[in-house]
C-alpha cells in the first residue's frame, strides 16, 4: 500500500513560474525515500504539499490513504495528525516548553497526562534533551531546536515522518547523532521522507533517492 | 482541558499589566452601560410615579337618584383600569369650591346647589396611556349617566410621545456601548491571538482541530467579559451604597437579571473570542 502518492502534479510558484512539471512520487509504507535538489527546486513546497499548505494546480496528492485536497480542512487535519515533522513549515511554539512541544502531539491525540509524561520522558532522553525540557525553544540553540522537533515528530508513533534539510545548521557529531536515530526511525518500520539539499549523503537503509530534476523527480 | 488552562493562565502572567488593562476598560465600558440602564429603570419609576397623578373626573347627570350611587361607584371600582373611586355629592362639590376660592360662591343657592356630582378616578399606572384612557372614556360615555368626563389627555399624549423618543435614543445609545464593548473584547482577543500566530499555525500542522486552536481564545473571550461585568455591577452596588441622593429613588435591576446581563456579557465575549483567532485558523 502507497502511504504517499502523487500524481501528474503541477504546481507554479507565487509569481507564477513552472516548479513542477509533471511530477510523480509513491511511497510505499514502511519505506523511505531521500529527495535531493538544489536551492529552489521546491524541496520545501513538496514538503507543503504533503501537508496540505498549498495543492497542486493540477494532479492528485494522497497522503495515508487520503486525498489531500482543497476544502478539506478535516480530512487534512487527520493526516497532519499523522505525519511527524521536521524543519521546513515545520517549528516549535515558543509559549511552550521543550518537553510541551514534544507531548503536543499527545495531547492533540487527546492521551491523558499520566500515560504520556513517561513518553515524553523517555523521547527526550533518548536525544539527551532531559536537560532542558523546562526551558523555552527562545533560549535553545540550533542544535536543541531541530533535536526537540525530532522528539515532537515521533512522540506519537507517527507513521510518516518528513524531514526538510535534517542536517541544517548541525555539526558534525550532532549530525551523526541524528542520522542514527534516523535510522532507528526506519529500522522501526515507519516511512521517512528526507528533502535535502544535493551535499546530503548519509546511506539510510532501504531508502530510495531522488533528485529533482526539471520539475519533475528522477530516481538516482 | 489542562492545556487549556495553562495556556489561559500563560497569557494573564506573560502580559499581567495588558491583562488588567483589558479588562479595566472592558469593565470601564460595561460601567457605563449599567449607569444607563439604572438611569433607564429610575426615570421609568419617574415616569409612572408622575403619570398616577394623573385622575379622570366623571360627572353625573341629574337624573340620576342618589340610591344608584352606591351601585355605580361599585362597578367603577371593578374596572381593571381603576385603582381608586372617591365620590363627590354636592354637598362636598360645593366644599371643595368654597376651599378652592377662599369664600363661598354659592350663597343662596342653599336649596339649589347648581354643581354636579362626580366621580375622581384614580387609575392603575399600567393603565395610564393615552389609548386605554380613551377605551375606557369611550366605555364610560356609553352609559347615559356621565355628561361628562375629564382628565389630560393633551398633557398624557405629550408625556407619551417624550418616553418613546427618550427610549429610542436610550436604544441606540445602548446598543452602541454593548458594540463597543463587543468590539473591544475581539479587537483585545485578536491581537492576543496575532501575538501566537506562529504557535497557532504551529498546532493546526500537528493536526489540531480548529475547536481545540480556538478554545483558549473563546475562553480568554467569557472570562474577560464576564468578569468585566461583575466588576462594573460591584463598581455599581458600591456607588448605590456610598453616594446619597436624597431626591431620587435610585431603582436597580433585579439580582436576576444582573446575573442574565453578566452570563450574556461573557456569552457575546465568547463569540468575541472566536471572531478575534477565526482568521487564524485557515492555515
Amino acid at each position: 500500500m502507497a502511504i504517499v502518492e502523487l500524481n501528474n502534479i503541477h504546481l507554479k510558484t507565487d509569481r507564477g513560474t513552472p516548479l513542477f512539471t509533471n511530477l510523480n512520487f509513491c511511497l510505499s509504507e514502511k519505506k523511505s525515500a531521500v529527495i535531493v535538489g538544489p536551492a529552489g527546486a521546491g524541496k520545501t513546497s513538496l514538503v507543503e504539499l504533503l501537508v496540505g499548505l498549498r495543492f497542486p494546480d493540477s494532479g492528485s496528492v494522497e497522503v495515508l490513504g487520503t486525498a489531500v485536497k482543497r476544502g478539506q480542512f478535516g480530512k487534512i487535519l487527520k493526516v497532519r495528525k499523522n505525519i511527524g515533522g521536521v524543519g521546513g513549515p515545520f517549528g516549535l511554539m515558543d509559549s511552550l516548553t521543550v518537553a510541551e512541544n514534544v507531548a503536543m502531539p499527545l495531547v492533540i491525540a487527546g492521551e491523558p497526562k499520566r500515560i504520556f509524561r513517561g513518553t515524553v520522558d523517555r523521547t527526550l532522553s533518548e536525544l539527551s534533551l532531559l536537560p532542558v525540557s523546562g526551558d523555552y525553544p527562545r533560549s535553545l540553540t540550533r542544535v536543541e531546536r531541530t533535536l526537540t522537533q525530532l522528539a515532537r515528530s515521533v512522540v506519537t508513533h507517527q507513521p510518516l515522518v518528513i524531514i526538510d534539510e535534517p542536517a541544517a545548521g548541525l555539526d558534525q557529531a550532532t549530525s551523526e547523532r541524528v542520522f542514527a536515530f534516523l535510522k532507528a526511525i526506519t529500522l522501526s518500520g515507519r516511512s521517512l521522507i528526507i528533502v535535502a539539499s544535493e551535499k546530503f549523503q548519509t546511506e539510510l537503509p532501504g531508502a530510495d533517492y531522488y533528485r529533482f530534476s526539471h520539475g519533475a523527480l528522477k530516481a538516482l | 482541558m489542562g492545556y487549556i488552562g495553562k495556556e489561559l493562565g500563560r497569557t494573564i502572567s506573560r502580559s499581567p499589566l495588558t491583562a488588567i488593562v483589558s479588562l479595566l476598560s472592558l469593565a470601564l465600558l460595561l460601567l457605563l452601560f449599567d449607569l444607563f440602564w439604572v438611569t433607564a429603570r429610575t426615570s421609568h419609576k419617574a415616569y409612572d410615579s408622575l403619570i398616577t397623578t394623573l385622575k379622570m373626573e366623571i360627572y353625573l347627570s341629574e337624573e340620576v337618584p342618589d340610591s344608584t350611587i352606591d351601585q355605580m361607584h361599585q362597578s367603577l371600582v371593578d374596572m381593571q383600569a381603576v385603582r381608586l373611586v372617591e365620590y363627590f355629592s354636592k354637598d362636598r362639590a360645593r366644599m371643595e369650591l368654597t376651599e378652592l376660592a377662599g369664600v363661598d360662591l354659592l350663597v343662596g343657592y342653599d336649596t339649589l346647589n347648581p354643581l354636579p356630582r362626580s366621580f375622581l378616578l384614580s387609575l392603575e399606572p399600567d393603565h395610564v396611556t393615552s389609548n386605554a384612557l380613551t377605551g375606557l372614556e369611550e366605555q364610560l360615555r356609553m352609559t347615559a349617566q356621565y355628561t361628562e368626563i375629564i382628565y389630560d389627555n393633551e398633557w398624557l399624549k405629550e408625556a407619551e410621545s417624550s418616553k418613546s423618543y427618550i427610549l429610542k435614543v436610550g436604544l441606540v445609545l445602548g446598543s452602541l456601548i454593548l458594540l463597543t464593548a463587543l468590539f473591544n473584547t475581539a479587537n483585545s482577543i485578536r491581537l492576543m491571538a496575532r501575538a501566537r500566530a506562529t504557535g497557532i499555525h504551529q498546532m493546526l500542522l500537528l493536526g489540531a482541530s480548529r475547536t481545540f486552536v480556538s478554545l483558549p481564545f473563546i475562553l480568554e473571550g467569557l472570562l474577560l467579559s464576564g468578569l468585566s461585568a461583575i466588576l462594573s455591577w460591584l463598581a455599581v452596588l458600591y456607588a448605590k451604597k456610598h453616594v446619597s441622593l436624597p431626591q431620587i429613588e435610585i431603582i436597580l435591576p433585579s439580582f436576576q437579571e444582573i446575573a442574565l446581563f453578566c452570563l450574556a456579557v461573557a456569552l457575546l465575549g465568547a463569540v468575541s473570542g472566536f471572531l478575534g483567532v477565526r482568521k487564524l485558523l485557515r492555515y
